[in-house]
């Protein structure tokens, strides 16, 4: 299939050369004009250090393990994610706990080691969608670097703080003691 | 002044001879850092973008970005100096200076300023006091030397690219020079001198005067050819990411290649200076029959900054042309209308105008 | 000032002999013209020195470079074998042409007349006494040469494009 190609007839102005090259400069020069009298916060370029993108709501960013109000942590450890995970990069090692004083000795399960190595993630959500306690996000933070490897091994304490800053909640450093049945708590 | 002088032991003329000397290379020099400076800023405003703004004076001070110059200036200089294996070591060390001596040279014989009498001398506000006898000749000289630096550093690199940016950019540069002349001869005609001041005089204050009116094809020519001269966009053959990489330049780096974007500045100085001289009327204030001497120098150096700016404008909004059609422009285009100028300007001299 | 521009022209000149890389001869040649235009305003004439530069040095020598680029003969030549008698035959030639331009140069009346009376001072050269030269004095001789050159230009032409 042939395309015809229209041939553009120019008119006599247009071949002076004079004329369209001051149009494009007409333009250029309203484009100059008005970058500069756009407030800096309005312009096209957000200044990356000092302004930062508002993420979109579906943002697969930094990880993010879920607690409950009462600080614990809503992993169960049934190691979905970590069969999930294309990468390989989690691995949880459970452990039994007891809330002996409430439930009468029932006994639950939570990860003593949860850790994601962000070298390998390749933030593709496959974790949350295997999720069945919605213990695990990707939310919106996108500044994912160290000057290490090492300190790129996010551990369980890492990952339940990572947005705690953000959200404006404590920073945990240890399991909380339970005080109510997790049964009991609205997910 | 006089005291000034006497307390350096010097004679006024050899003092204000200095002190022009110092003004006019600092200032061309100083102006042409401030306008990669501008250029960079510019292109970016005209690209909706933002440009250089993050470099800060001491650490502190932002104003605008200006201090890029600086961390420029110094990077430049801690760079290392390589110079490639094969090259020709003595021209490859001495093409920087062929290209940013003539540059500045170019400007010593162009007033930027009224001249005015003190003491019973008269100075004037050029390097070289008019009535030289070189004259407008000066700078087209001048002007002509520009080639060696451009050739002798791409030769002298011994790469393909260099050479063939090179080659381009020295062919053009002489086939628009013929243009070029001969726009500035038909000026040299209606003027009836070849000095730069009696081209001003010549002009007078009112701006429906000035030669861009009396002989808008001829400025058009000359304004065309100076960007073939000063290696300008839409003319820069001797570079071209797109076809051979960065051109005669593509060896240099560190303080050697900083002086080549000089030069090109500079002669951008120049060149925009030149034009307002030509042009515009030089240091004459539009309806003022007699300014003041500050007043003059900054008519002057506000056309000169606008013709600048100018070259920085036309670089972001016309494309670089092909070759042939630049080679098609200079000799079919640019050479028969400069001619037609002049011949047409005869043809009006010998009518008695 | 003389000294430094004689100087320049000389030095240029001998590089330009002695050079046996062709871009280095080529520039120490633009040396040489540069001196001969600084004499050129030494002798009160700048326009033939801001003719010399703009004629020789901007446009005919970087078309000679561009040339040489173009065939890009970046080795340096070869040297020779070692020829005793012609380089010794061209010394004497050239001391003997030197000893007899001098020798001419002060037998010359002029010569005299400069000693006997100080040189007179020569007024300064303007485009516009070059114009008045060409147009008025010397019509003829610069018509013919016009002509010449027009007539060189058309073979040029006629030589190099083959189907005219």
């Amino acid at each position: 299939m042939a395309v015809i190609v229209k041939k553009v007839e120019l008119t006599w102005l247009d071949r002076t050369y004079v004329w369209p090259v001051m149009k494009g400069m007409g333009i250029t020069f309203q484009h100059f004009l008005k970058q500069l009298f756009t407030p800096t916060a309005k312009r096209y370029t957000i200044q990356y250090p000092d302004m930062k993108k508002e993420m979109p709501a579906g943002y697969r960013g930094l990880h993010e393990l879920k607690r409950f109000e009462d600080g614990a942590i809503k992993c169960v450890a049934c190691f979905m994610c970590q069969e999930a995970c294309p990468a390989r990069c989690i691995s949880i090692e459970a452990e039994e706990f007891s809330d002996l004083n409430i439930t009468q000795g029932f006994e639950e399960k939570r990860p003593a080691v949860f850790k994601i190595d962000m070298l390998r993630c390749i933030y593709c959500g496959m974790c949350e969608e295997a999720c069945p306690k919605d213990a695990i996000w990707l939310r919106n933070d996108y500044e994912v670097a160290a000057y290490d490897r090492l300190s790129m091994q996010f551990g369980k304490w890492d990952l339940m703080n990572t947005y705690a800053e953000a959200d404006g909640k404590d920073s945990l450093g240890q399991d909380p003691t339970p005080s109510v049945p997790r049964r009991t708590i609205a997910m | 002044m006089d005291k000034l002088a006497s307390m350096l032991h010097m004679t006024p003329a050899i003092f204000w001879m200095v002190v022009k000397v110092v003004i006019v290379f600092a200032g061309v020099m100083s102006l042409a850092a401030v306008w990669t400076w501008v250029e960079r800023r510019g292109s970016a405003m005209i690209q909706d973008r933002i440009g250089p703004n993050r470099a800060r004076l001491f650490g502190r001070w932002p104003i605008l970005g200006l201090a890029q110059i600086a961390a420029d200036g110094i990077k430049f200089f801690f760079k290392e100096d390589l110079v490639p294996t094969d090259a020709n070591k003595r021209l490859f060390w001495l093409a920087p200076f062929l290209a940013f001596v003539p540059a500045l040279m170019g400007f010593a014989v162009i007033p930027f300023g009224k001249s005015f009498v003190s003491g019973g001398q008269t100075y004037h506000l050029a390097l070289l006091d008019p009535g030289n006898g070189m004259g407008m000749l000066y700078p087209l000289a001048i002007g002509g030397m520009a080639v060696y630096g451009v050739l002798v550093a791409a030769w002298s690199s011994n790469n393909k690219w260099s050479i063939l940016g090179g080659m381009r950019a020295s062919a053009a540069m002489v086939s628009y020079e013929i243009g070029l002349s001969l726009a500035v001869i038909s000026i040299f005609m209606t003027t009836g001198g070849y000095d730069p001041s009696e081209v001003i005089s010549a002009q007078g204050h009112l701006p429906w005067a000035w030669n861009i009116v009396r002989q808008p094809l001829g400025f058009i020519v000359f304004f065309t050819c100076m960007f073939a001269e000063t290696n300008r966009l839409p003319f820069d053959f001797a570079e071209g990411e797109s076809e051979i990489v960065a051109g005669f330049n593509t060896e240099y780096g560190s303080m050697k290649y900083s002086l080549l974007a000089l030069a090109e500045y500079s002669h951008l100085m120049t060149a925009s200076a030149l034009i307002a001289t030509l042009y515009f009327g030089g240091w004459q204030v539009p309806f003022v029959k007699d300014p003041t001497v500050m007043l003059s120098v900054a008519s002057f150096l506000l056309k000169m900054l606008f013709f600048a700016w100018v070259f920085v404008w036309i670089r972001w909004t016309v494309p670089r042309f092909r070759y042939d059609q630049l080679m098609h422009l200079g000799w079919k285009v640019m050479l028969p209308l400069s001619m037609a100028n002049l011949i047409f300007h005869a043809w009006r001299m010998s009518q008695g105008h | 000032m003389f000294i430094t521009f004689a100087l320049i022209t000389l030095l240029g000149a001998l590089g330009m002999l002695l050079q046996k890389n062709v871009i280095m001869a080529g520039l120490c040649m633009v040396a040489t013209f540069f001196g001969v235009a600084g004499l050129f305003v030494l002798l009160a004439n700048p326009v033939a020195a801001a003719l010399q530069i703009i004629v020789y040095t901007g446009a005919i020598l970087v078309l000679v470079l561009f040339v040489i680029m173009m065939l890009n003969s970046h080795e340096e030549e070869k040297a020779q074998a070692p020829r005793p008698i012609q380089r010794w035959v061209s010394l004497a030639l050239v001391a003997a042409l030197a000893f007899g331009s001098v020798k001419l140069v002060l037998a010359s009346s002029g010569l005299k007349a400069l000693g006997e009376s100080g040189a007179a001072v020569p007024q300064a050269m303007t485009l516009q006494k070059v114009g008045t030269a060409l147009f008025a004095d010397h019509l003829l001789g610069f018509e013919v040469a016009g002509f010449l050159l027009l007539a060189a230009m058309i073979g040029a032409v006629a030589l190099t494009k083959r189907n005219l």
